[in-house]
């Protein structure tokens, strides 16, 4: 074939045009999906030649003799909870307020979606530095509003340590849930919201009559990119406490990583992301099919 | 008609005053929030301007007396920051277009070429926005070390490609899909082909959602700390975030260094971000929320 014909030939032309993604997608994305779940099934350390299969013993090991394991799955509904309350909440309490005409509002907006964009590492180390009991920013707080003895040990008092290391989730993270409800306002019909209140209704009413029905796919959204997020909980902790005081901020993310890549223990590692795939999967497969519902009755 | 002209004129009278004084009290709580959530940068320039002992002995919130920019200095060698900013600038300006490219071209077959289960392959590809990466530290690992990439450039790149596809051919095949057949058809007629097409038309076309994707993911590649914590072992392969994290690991006490350190470390991000503002939101809301 001559390269005219070769550019004239659709088949070919859809391979080079989504060839390189798909190999790329299939080999660092997908593989891994799949081997995650075969070394789940095998006892590994991550260097022998060999691999040996053991059944669900991994699953028995970390279902029955690891109380950490459960310590961490704890912890991770504790987050996942309180992520779908607190950002989503201040998220759209924000949203409301900038979505009105006041003055320099997109200075408001990029300011409140600032600490979106630093790196949760970088989070990680803010906080760390901020909670610290001597010299922190809140002890020294405390200290100015004459209240010293109300300083704690935020991040190594192992009741606590989790709500702190949360906090800093909330301040991280509520600029995401404002933009997309700013975003979701765009939406709501303004002749809708004049008409209701030409007819008398007050804020409140226009709010859980029109403005809240309007939101209801936005809503959707910023829940389950709040459950999928909280599930993905790592740098953040990693960063702050690294799962400690006595494991009480340890995460199932960050204890499947130090299964496998600190113990050694590949296939343990691999049973813990099993079990947080698999709850990851019976939140998105509902939703995906839920999308295509929604996008299959608008076509 | 008269009554109902009149009831508004009355609702828009005894609206007007109440709604001015509402909007004061609300400018006035959103400005204080504000303030509350942007003091912990102020805390950490201050801090990354004081000696220990200043740090030690006066208010968060002072001023420094004496600005210590030598803290700066102290902590790019301590922190090896030239090493790091010098890999993460490598991985970022190679991995960002490079991906784009990638996911672009595929969201132009998906969207424009009849393929045989297209449709599935972009299920697939929404799917993988929702995975979390997390989850497949360890088989990645096994896998890259299996390829000798472990402490490579390519090693990085190619997994952290892997990962940004869903999110933008998402994005682009709706755009793409936006874009009338006809011109596509039109296009055909006169004998160009789908990489012409792609390239001539479609390309110059998502300009602004390009710009606005290439901004998310330079953010979002220059803050990646996960996957790189397990694939670059080496320090002189070390990202960033990862020297800033053994920095804070190894010199939490000097708190003016440590504070330069995340300083110097979020700055750029930082920067990019107040220059192209606009593009994070349309990037971010333009496949997310629709309805």
């Amino acid at each position: 074939m001559t390269p005219q014909r070769l550019m004239q030939d659709d088949r070919l032309q859809a391979v080079l045009l989504l060839g390189p993604a798909i190999v790329i997608y299939l080999v660092f994305a997908i593989y891994p999906m799949i081997d995650v779940v075969v070394l789940s099934f095998q006892k590994w350390n991550g260097l022998d030649a060999n691999r040996q299969f053991v059944g669900v013993g991994n699953y028995v090991d970390i279902f029955t003799r690891d109380p950490v394991f459960w310590r961490a799955f704890r912890n991770t509904v504790i987050w996942t909870a309180l992520s779908l309350i607190f950002p989503p909440l201040i998220g759209l309490l924000l949203a409301l307020g900038l979505n009105q005409p006041i003055f320099g509002r997109n200075a408001l907006r990029a300011a409140y979606y600032l600490p979106v964009i630093i790196a949760p590492i970088a989070v990680a180390t803010m906080w760390r530095w901020m909670y610290d009991p001597f010299f922190g920013l809140f002890a020294q707080i405390l200290t100015a509003l004459g209240r010293p003895n109300w300083i704690q040990d935020w991040l190594g008092n192992k009741d606590l340590a989790l709500y702190s290391a949360f906090a800093a989730h909330v301040w991280q993270s509520a600029g995401f849930s404002m933009v997309l409800f700013l975003a979701g306002l765009q939406g709501v019909p303004k002749t809708l919201i004049e008409a209701a209140r030409i007819d008398g209704a007050g804020r409140w009413d226009v709010f859980r009559h029109v403005t809240l029905p309007a939101l209801r796919t936005t809503i959707t959204i910023v829940l389950v990119l709040a459950v999928i997020s909280s599930l993905k909980a790592f740098d953040i902790v990693y960063g702050l406490t690294g799962g400690g005081p006595a494991q009480a901020t340890q995460m199932l993310a960050l204890w499947a990583f130090t299964q496998a890549m600190q113990i050694f223990d590949f296939g343990r590692g691999s049973a813990i992301a099993v079990v947080l795939l698999v709850i990851t999967l019976s939140v998105v497969v509902p939703y995906l099919s839920w999308t295509q519902r929604r996008e299959e009755s608008q076509e | 008609m008269t009554a109902l002209a009149d009831r508004a004129a009355r609702a828009f009278e005894a609206e007007q005053p109440r709604r001015d004084w509402v909007l004061v009290g609300l400018w006035i709580a959103l400005v204080v929030v504000a303030v509350v959530w942007l003091a912990p940068f102020v805390f950490i320039v201050f801090t990354s301007l004081k000696s220990t002992a200043e740090v030690m002995g006066s208010s968060a919130f002072a001023p420094p007396r004496d600005p210590q920019y030598a803290n700066y200095a102290a902590a790019w060698g301590r922190g090896r920051f030239g090493t790091t900013v010098f890999n993460s600038a490598v991985i970022t300006i190679v991995k960002v277009p490079l991906g784009l490219m990638i996911s672009a071209m595929a969201a132009y077959a998906l969207a424009c070429m009849r393929i045989p289960g297209g449709k599935l392959i972009l299920i697939g590809v929404l799917f993988g926005t929702m995975i979390p990466f997390q989850v497949m530290l360890a088989p990645l690992f096994t896998l890259v070390n299996g390829l000798h990439l472990i402490d490579t450039y390519p090693g990085v790149i190619l997994p952290y490609i892997a990962f940004g596809i869903p999110y933008q051919v998402f994005i682009l095949h709706g755009f793409f899909r936006g874009i009338p057949v006809e011109l596509n058809e039109a296009a055909r007629i006169d004998g160009a082909s789908h990489a012409t097409i792609f390239l001539k038309i479609f390309l110059p076309l998502s300009l602004p959602v390009l710009a606005a994707l290439l901004i998310l993911d330079f953010v979002a590649t220059w803050n990646e700390f996960a996957m790189a914590l397990v694939l670059l072992q080496d320090r002189d392969m070390w990202t960033l975030p990862l020297g800033l994290s053994a920095f804070q690991g190894q010199f939490s006490r000097d708190y003016g260094q440590l504070n330069a350190a995340i300083v110097m470390t979020v700055l750029p991000a930082t920067i990019v971000y107040l220059i192209f503002q606009r593009y994070f939101v349309s990037g971010l809301t333009s496949g997310a929320v629709k309805g």
